[in-house]
Protein backbone atom coordinates (compact mmCIF):
# COMPACT_ATOMS: atom_id res chain seq x y z
CA UNK A 1 0.00 0.00 0.00
CA UNK A 2 1.41 3.42 -1.05
CA UNK A 3 0.29 7.18 0.12
CA UNK A 4 -3.15 6.48 -2.25
CA UNK A 5 -5.50 3.99 -1.16
CA UNK A 6 -6.59 1.50 -4.38
CA UNK A 7 -10.33 2.33 -4.03
CA UNK A 8 -10.54 5.20 -6.69
CA UNK A 9 -8.78 4.27 -9.66
CA UNK A 10 -10.59 5.45 -13.17
CA UNK A 11 -11.55 1.67 -13.72
CA UNK A 12 -13.49 1.88 -9.76
CA UNK A 13 -16.28 4.44 -10.71
CA UNK A 14 -19.15 3.39 -12.50
CA UNK A 15 -21.48 5.90 -14.55
CA UNK A 16 -24.70 6.00 -11.99
CA UNK A 17 -22.87 5.75 -9.11
CA UNK A 18 -23.45 7.67 -5.96
CA UNK A 19 -21.33 8.43 -3.24
CA UNK A 20 -22.64 9.98 0.48
CA UNK A 21 -19.17 11.32 1.48
CA UNK A 22 -18.71 10.41 4.97
CA UNK A 23 -17.51 13.36 7.04
CA UNK A 24 -19.73 16.74 7.11
CA UNK A 25 -17.87 19.88 8.35
CA UNK A 26 -19.31 23.14 10.20
CA UNK A 27 -17.75 26.16 8.56
CA UNK A 28 -16.66 28.97 11.03
CA UNK A 29 -16.26 32.58 10.92
CA UNK A 30 -12.48 31.90 10.78
CA UNK A 31 -12.91 29.73 7.43
CA UNK A 32 -15.12 32.67 5.60
CA UNK A 33 -12.86 35.52 7.37
CA UNK A 34 -9.52 34.04 6.49
CA UNK A 35 -10.26 33.24 2.84
CA UNK A 36 -12.40 36.06 1.86
CA UNK A 37 -9.44 38.12 2.86
CA UNK A 38 -6.68 35.95 1.47
CA UNK A 39 -8.58 36.13 -1.77
CA UNK A 40 -8.84 39.44 -1.93
CA UNK A 41 -12.54 39.74 -2.30
CA UNK A 42 -13.65 42.79 -1.00
CA UNK A 43 -17.43 41.93 -0.70
CA UNK A 44 -18.08 43.57 2.71
CA UNK A 45 -21.38 40.82 2.98
CA UNK A 46 -18.68 38.18 3.46
CA UNK A 47 -17.06 40.03 6.65
CA UNK A 48 -18.62 43.44 7.83
CA UNK A 49 -21.67 41.67 10.43
CA UNK A 50 -23.27 45.25 10.97
CA UNK A 51 -23.66 46.07 7.02
CA UNK A 52 -25.16 42.81 6.65
CA UNK A 53 -27.44 42.90 9.78
CA UNK A 54 -29.14 45.57 7.54
CA UNK A 55 -29.72 44.01 4.64
CA UNK A 56 -32.17 41.07 3.16
CA UNK A 57 -32.75 39.96 -0.16
CA UNK A 58 -34.96 36.90 0.16
CA UNK A 59 -33.05 34.44 1.70
CA UNK A 60 -29.81 36.52 1.64
CA UNK A 61 -28.62 39.28 4.58
CA UNK A 62 -29.11 39.66 8.19
CA UNK A 63 -25.82 38.50 8.99
CA UNK A 64 -22.28 37.61 6.92
CA UNK A 65 -22.73 35.19 4.42
CA UNK A 66 -19.58 32.53 3.55
CA UNK A 67 -18.08 33.51 0.47
CA UNK A 68 -19.05 31.22 -2.63
CA UNK A 69 -16.37 30.20 -3.59
CA UNK A 70 -15.10 28.95 -0.37
CA UNK A 71 -18.57 27.12 -0.12
CA UNK A 72 -17.42 25.54 -3.70
CA UNK A 73 -14.21 24.44 -2.54
CA UNK A 74 -15.09 23.29 0.96
CA UNK A 75 -17.86 20.82 -0.97
CA UNK A 76 -15.44 20.05 -3.25
CA UNK A 77 -13.07 18.73 -1.08
CA UNK A 78 -15.63 16.81 2.02
CA UNK A 79 -15.62 14.76 -1.79
CA UNK A 80 -12.11 14.87 -2.86
CA UNK A 81 -10.79 11.42 -0.49
CA UNK A 82 -13.69 8.99 -2.03
CA UNK A 83 -13.27 10.85 -5.54
CA UNK A 84 -9.75 12.77 -6.46
CA UNK A 85 -7.62 10.67 -4.15
CA UNK A 86 -5.89 9.24 -7.45
CA UNK A 87 -6.90 12.40 -9.61
CA UNK A 88 -3.88 14.04 -11.29
CA UNK A 89 -5.75 17.11 -12.58
CA UNK A 90 -8.82 19.24 -12.33
CA UNK A 91 -9.89 19.68 -15.73
CA UNK A 92 -13.37 22.20 -15.56
CA UNK A 93 -16.52 22.49 -13.31
CA UNK A 94 -19.97 23.74 -14.82
CA UNK A 95 -23.25 24.48 -13.80
CA UNK A 96 -22.31 25.37 -9.95
CA UNK A 97 -25.52 26.79 -8.63
CA UNK A 98 -25.69 28.13 -4.69
CA UNK A 99 -29.35 27.86 -3.56
CA UNK A 100 -29.39 28.68 -0.09
CA UNK A 101 -26.59 30.81 1.49
CA UNK A 102 -23.69 29.43 4.09
CA UNK A 103 -23.38 31.08 7.45
CA UNK A 104 -20.48 30.49 10.01
CA UNK A 105 -21.76 27.68 11.97
CA UNK A 106 -23.72 25.51 9.22
CA UNK A 107 -22.42 21.92 8.59
CA UNK A 108 -22.19 20.37 5.13
CA UNK A 109 -22.06 17.21 3.55
CA UNK A 110 -21.12 16.36 0.05
CA UNK A 111 -22.58 13.71 -2.25
CA UNK A 112 -21.43 12.54 -5.34
CA UNK A 113 -22.73 11.39 -8.79
CA UNK A 114 -20.65 10.00 -11.64
CA UNK A 115 -22.29 10.75 -14.80
CA UNK A 116 -19.92 9.69 -17.08
CA UNK A 117 -15.95 8.26 -18.84
CA UNK A 118 -13.73 9.39 -21.02
CA UNK A 119 -10.21 8.49 -22.37
CA UNK A 120 -7.65 11.21 -22.63
CA UNK A 121 -4.51 12.27 -23.91
CA UNK A 122 -4.12 14.63 -21.19
CA UNK A 123 -1.74 12.19 -19.11
CA UNK A 124 -0.55 8.66 -20.00
CA UNK A 125 -2.66 5.68 -18.33
CA UNK A 126 -5.31 8.09 -17.54
CA UNK A 127 -9.11 8.94 -18.10
CA UNK A 128 -11.74 12.15 -17.27
CA UNK A 129 -14.50 10.95 -15.08
CA UNK A 130 -17.39 14.11 -15.19
CA UNK A 131 -18.81 13.56 -11.74
CA UNK A 132 -22.10 15.98 -10.43
CA UNK A 133 -21.09 16.70 -6.62
CA UNK A 134 -23.61 18.31 -4.74
CA UNK A 135 -23.37 20.00 -0.24
CA UNK A 136 -26.03 19.81 1.57
CA UNK A 137 -26.48 21.86 5.12
CA UNK A 138 -27.44 20.80 8.08
CA UNK A 139 -31.45 20.76 7.50
CA UNK A 140 -31.00 19.40 3.82
CA UNK A 141 -31.30 22.13 2.09
CA UNK A 142 -28.76 22.14 -1.60
CA UNK A 143 -26.35 24.84 -0.97
CA UNK A 144 -24.00 23.82 -4.03
CA UNK A 145 -24.73 21.74 -7.23
CA UNK A 146 -21.77 21.41 -9.71
CA UNK A 147 -20.12 19.24 -12.52
CA UNK A 148 -16.56 18.20 -12.17
CA UNK A 149 -14.33 17.14 -14.83
CA UNK A 150 -11.08 15.25 -13.74
CA UNK A 151 -8.07 13.10 -14.73
CA UNK A 152 -7.69 9.82 -12.88
CA UNK A 153 -5.28 7.29 -13.02
CA UNK A 154 -5.68 4.05 -14.72
CA UNK A 155 -5.10 1.30 -12.44
CA UNK A 156 -3.31 -1.04 -14.78
CA UNK A 157 -0.62 1.45 -15.42
CA UNK A 158 0.20 2.70 -11.78
CA UNK A 159 -0.79 -0.16 -9.24
CA UNK A 160 2.33 -1.46 -9.03
CA UNK A 161 4.19 2.44 -8.80
CA UNK A 162 1.93 3.29 -6.42
CA UNK A 163 1.98 0.66 -4.39
CA UNK A 164 5.96 1.10 -4.37
CA UNK A 165 5.93 5.07 -3.72
CA UNK A 166 7.62 4.86 -0.34
CA UNK A 167 11.10 6.44 0.35
CA UNK A 168 13.69 3.92 0.32
CA UNK A 169 16.83 3.22 3.08
CA UNK B 1 -11.00 69.64 5.48
CA UNK B 2 -13.65 67.82 3.45
CA UNK B 3 -13.83 64.54 4.74
CA UNK B 4 -13.59 62.10 1.67
CA UNK B 5 -14.76 58.20 1.35
CA UNK B 6 -13.64 57.08 -2.51
CA UNK B 7 -16.71 54.38 -3.05
CA UNK B 8 -15.43 51.10 -4.63
CA UNK B 9 -17.40 49.23 -7.22
CA UNK B 10 -19.91 49.31 -10.23
CA UNK B 11 -23.45 49.24 -10.37
CA UNK B 12 -25.36 47.55 -13.51
CA UNK B 13 -25.76 50.69 -14.83
CA UNK B 14 -22.18 50.85 -14.95
CA UNK B 15 -21.74 47.94 -17.27
CA UNK B 16 -22.20 47.23 -20.87
CA UNK B 17 -21.77 44.18 -23.03
CA UNK B 18 -18.02 43.89 -24.35
CA UNK B 19 -16.37 46.00 -21.70
CA UNK B 20 -13.14 44.89 -20.34
CA UNK B 21 -11.67 45.24 -16.91
CA UNK B 22 -8.38 44.70 -16.23
CA UNK B 23 -8.35 43.69 -12.14
CA UNK B 24 -6.41 45.16 -9.41
CA UNK B 25 -2.82 44.19 -7.62
CA UNK B 26 -2.16 40.67 -8.79
CA UNK B 27 -0.93 38.35 -6.36
CA UNK B 28 2.23 36.15 -5.50
CA UNK B 29 0.59 32.56 -4.60
CA UNK B 30 3.08 31.20 -1.72
CA UNK B 31 2.99 27.59 -0.27
CA UNK B 32 0.83 28.67 2.48
CA UNK B 33 -2.22 29.72 0.41
CA UNK B 34 -1.76 25.81 -1.01
CA UNK B 35 -1.16 24.72 2.28
CA UNK B 36 -4.10 26.40 4.49
CA UNK B 37 -6.82 25.94 1.70
CA UNK B 38 -6.10 22.54 0.63
CA UNK B 39 -5.72 21.22 4.07
CA UNK B 40 -8.86 23.43 5.32
CA UNK B 41 -11.54 22.09 2.47
CA UNK B 42 -9.97 18.43 3.76
CA UNK B 43 -8.89 18.13 -0.67
CA UNK B 44 -7.25 15.01 0.24
CA UNK B 45 -5.00 14.90 -3.01
CA UNK B 46 -1.45 14.33 -2.69
CA UNK B 47 -0.72 16.72 -5.67
CA UNK B 48 -1.38 19.00 -3.69
CA UNK B 49 0.18 17.75 -0.19
CA UNK B 50 2.89 16.33 -1.53
CA UNK B 51 6.37 17.58 -4.22
CA UNK B 52 7.82 14.27 -4.49
CA UNK B 53 4.56 11.96 -5.29
CA UNK B 54 3.75 15.56 -7.48
CA UNK B 55 6.88 15.46 -9.66
CA UNK B 56 6.09 11.23 -10.65
CA UNK B 57 3.32 12.91 -13.25
CA UNK B 58 5.47 15.85 -14.39
CA UNK B 59 4.53 18.33 -12.20
CA UNK B 60 7.69 20.55 -11.54
CA UNK B 61 6.66 21.37 -7.61
CA UNK B 62 3.57 20.63 -4.98
CA UNK B 63 0.47 22.14 -7.15
CA UNK B 64 -1.92 24.85 -6.03
CA UNK B 65 -5.22 23.70 -5.20
CA UNK B 66 -7.05 24.43 -8.19
CA UNK B 67 -10.18 25.64 -6.18
CA UNK B 68 -7.94 28.10 -4.35
CA UNK B 69 -6.94 29.58 -7.96
CA UNK B 70 -10.66 30.16 -8.81
CA UNK B 71 -11.30 31.47 -5.31
CA UNK B 72 -8.44 34.11 -5.62
CA UNK B 73 -9.40 35.34 -9.58
CA UNK B 74 -12.98 35.88 -8.59
CA UNK B 75 -11.92 37.07 -5.36
CA UNK B 76 -9.22 39.78 -7.21
CA UNK B 77 -12.44 40.14 -9.74
CA UNK B 78 -14.55 41.76 -7.36
CA UNK B 79 -14.30 45.17 -6.77
CA UNK B 80 -14.65 45.89 -10.21
CA UNK B 81 -17.71 42.97 -10.65
CA UNK B 82 -20.04 42.73 -7.73
CA UNK B 83 -18.65 43.99 -4.45
CA UNK B 84 -21.94 46.75 -4.72
CA UNK B 85 -23.79 43.53 -3.76
CA UNK B 86 -26.18 41.27 -5.46
CA UNK B 87 -25.98 37.31 -4.68
CA UNK B 88 -23.68 35.32 -6.31
CA UNK B 89 -26.04 33.04 -8.75
CA UNK B 90 -23.71 30.61 -10.63
CA UNK B 91 -20.81 30.00 -12.21
CA UNK B 92 -20.26 27.93 -16.05
CA UNK B 93 -17.72 26.75 -18.27
CA UNK B 94 -15.07 26.87 -15.76
CA UNK B 95 -11.59 25.46 -17.30
CA UNK B 96 -8.46 24.73 -15.63
CA UNK B 97 -6.04 25.55 -18.24
CA UNK B 98 -2.13 25.16 -16.72
CA UNK B 99 -1.15 24.16 -13.13
CA UNK B 100 -0.22 26.54 -10.65
CA UNK B 101 3.19 26.82 -8.77
CA UNK B 102 4.40 28.58 -5.06
CA UNK B 103 6.05 31.31 -6.41
CA UNK B 104 3.88 32.15 -9.89
CA UNK B 105 2.02 35.25 -9.88
CA UNK B 106 -1.83 35.67 -10.66
CA UNK B 107 -3.45 38.24 -12.70
CA UNK B 108 -6.99 38.32 -13.56
CA UNK B 109 -9.23 40.35 -16.00
CA UNK B 110 -12.94 39.73 -17.16
CA UNK B 111 -15.09 40.97 -20.09
CA UNK B 112 -19.12 41.79 -19.54
CA UNK B 113 -20.75 39.23 -22.03
CA UNK B 114 -24.55 39.31 -20.89
CA UNK B 115 -26.89 41.60 -18.76
CA UNK B 116 -30.44 41.64 -18.51
CA UNK B 117 -33.05 43.07 -15.86
CA UNK B 118 -34.08 40.92 -13.21
CA UNK B 119 -37.94 40.08 -13.21
CA UNK B 120 -38.38 39.26 -9.99
CA UNK B 121 -36.08 42.10 -7.87
CA UNK B 122 -36.79 45.10 -9.96
CA UNK B 123 -33.71 46.80 -7.89
CA UNK B 124 -31.32 44.40 -9.35
CA UNK B 125 -29.74 43.35 -13.36
CA UNK B 126 -27.77 39.96 -13.77
CA UNK B 127 -24.42 40.49 -15.38
CA UNK B 128 -22.41 37.97 -16.56
CA UNK B 129 -18.75 38.00 -17.23
CA UNK B 130 -16.18 35.93 -18.57
CA UNK B 131 -13.20 36.16 -16.16
CA UNK B 132 -9.75 34.77 -17.06
CA UNK B 133 -6.50 34.25 -14.59
CA UNK B 134 -2.95 34.73 -16.20
CA UNK B 135 0.19 34.14 -14.87
CA UNK B 136 3.32 36.04 -15.05
CA UNK B 137 4.43 34.86 -18.07
CA UNK B 138 0.73 35.85 -20.20
CA UNK B 139 -0.16 31.84 -19.78
CA UNK B 140 -4.13 31.03 -18.87
CA UNK B 141 -4.46 29.53 -16.08
CA UNK B 142 -8.28 29.23 -15.58
CA UNK B 143 -11.62 31.11 -17.64
CA UNK B 144 -15.05 30.62 -16.23
CA UNK B 145 -18.34 32.55 -17.03
CA UNK B 146 -19.68 34.16 -13.62
CA UNK B 147 -23.59 35.51 -13.06
CA UNK B 148 -24.57 37.51 -10.56
CA UNK B 149 -27.11 40.03 -9.38
CA UNK B 150 -25.47 43.01 -9.56
CA UNK B 151 -27.62 46.64 -7.67
CA UNK B 152 -29.30 49.18 -9.51
CA UNK B 153 -27.91 52.74 -8.26
CA UNK B 154 -29.15 53.69 -4.51
CA UNK B 155 -31.22 50.49 -4.05
CA UNK B 156 -28.95 49.16 -1.41
CA UNK B 157 -27.52 51.15 1.90
CA UNK B 158 -24.09 52.38 1.36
Amino acid sequence: MGVTRAINYYEDFEIGDKIRHQRGRTVTEMDNVMFTQLGLNTAEGHFNEDFMSKIRIGTWGGTRIVVGSFTIGLVIGLAAEDISENALAEIALDKIRLQTPVCHGDTLYAESEVLGKEDTDLFKGAGIVHFKVTGKNQEGKMVFEGEKKTVIKKREFYLKDDENFWPRK
Amino acid sequence: MAVKTFRRGNHYEDFKVGQKFRHHWGRTLSKSDNILFTHLTMHFNPIYLNKEYAKRFGYENVVINPQFIFHLTLGMSVEDLSEVGGPFLGVDNLSFINPVYPGDTLYAESVVIDMRESKSKPQFGIVTWKTSGINQKGKAVIEFERRNLVSKRGSLPQ
